[in-house]
């Protein structure tokens, strides 16, 4: 069962910084390619030794996290990947705003016209932490390395 | 094919299929279906839909990746397909489509079959 947190502001309070991330974290600005995104999250979760199925799906939801910013912003977003003995981390930040601190907690309709990606992003992540504010969002997605079983 | 972006990134090929009983529409997508090019693969649906074929089959045994830009494409074919009377079939998804498609419950809208000649069959 996924474990996720949202920490949303009220407005007009900034948003609380998450914990920082492990000093070899590896940082990548992507703009409209998120095939590079993908790949990086891939070799990074097989360099850690994440299981090819979870590996799977955390390329799933990165790379869901990362359209989103093609699709709701014009501006580029970093992901930031890093890991130690327990957990793979990668995180996007982008400039949007999310502004529904329910987003991606309800199943959309299969035939749904939109609404699909953080949903995917809560079901196959461990863990999700996500802030955003007027100044942009930061999603935060958790793997464990070793887990008894994929989703 | 036109694309905007990343031209190679995924590329696609339709083709009449007449032999067998029935003929049917194939369409093979190879490579990644993501938002970057979800336009694109809109537009050769579209043009498959608007022949009004009876049978769309798209084979994904080359589909690396699909998310879920690319697969609202699909399901939008599949609406069109559906008001036209004629029905789409998804073959041969790689383990990643295939979890994509179950998470979403779309294997529940379009029928999934583990090779083309089972979809055209089917």
């Amino acid at each position: 069962m996924a474990r996720s947190s949202v920490h949303l502001p009220e407005p007009p309070r900034r948003s609380q910084p998450l914990p920082s991330p492990t000093n070899d974290a590896m940082y990548h600005t992507y703009r409209s390619d998120l095939s590079q995104v993908r790949a990086l999250v891939l070799q990074q979760a097989r360099e850690a030794g994440l299981a090819e199925s979870r590996s799977n799906d955390l390329v799933l939801a990165v790379s869901e996290v990362a359209a989103n910013t093609l699709r709701h912003t014009r501006s580029s977003g970093t992901l930031g990947i890093w890991h130690d003995d327990d957990e793979i981390v990668c995180e996007i930040r982008d400039s949007g705003t999310i502004a529904d601190p329910e987003a991606g907690r309800r199943k959309p309709a299969p035939d749904a016209s939109g609404g699909h990606g953080l949903w995917i992003v809560r079901q196959v992540c461990d863990l999700v932490e996500l802030t955003s504010d007027a100044n942009g969002t930061t999603v935060r997605m958790h793997m464990a390395l070793r887990s008894p079983s994929p989703r | 094919m036109l694309y905007n972006t990343h031209v190679d990134l995924l590329t696609t090929s339709v083709a009449t299929v007449e032999s067998g009983s029935e003929p049917y529409t194939l369409v093979e997508l190879v490579g990644e279906a993501d938002v970057t090019n979800s336009d694109a693969l809109r537009e050769v649906l579209d043009a498959c839909v608007a022949q009004q074929p009876r049978t769309l089959i798209l084979d994904l045994s080359g589909l690396r990746f699909m998310d879920s830009s690319a697969l609202h494409v699909i399901l939008r074919a599949n609406r069109a397909m559906d008001r036209q009377g004629g029905v789409v079939a998804l073959a041969s998804p790689r383990d990643p489509v295939a979890k994509m498609l179950r998470l979403t419950a779309a294997d529940q809208l379009i029928p999934v079959y583990q090779s083309v000649s089972e979809a055209s069959a089917g």
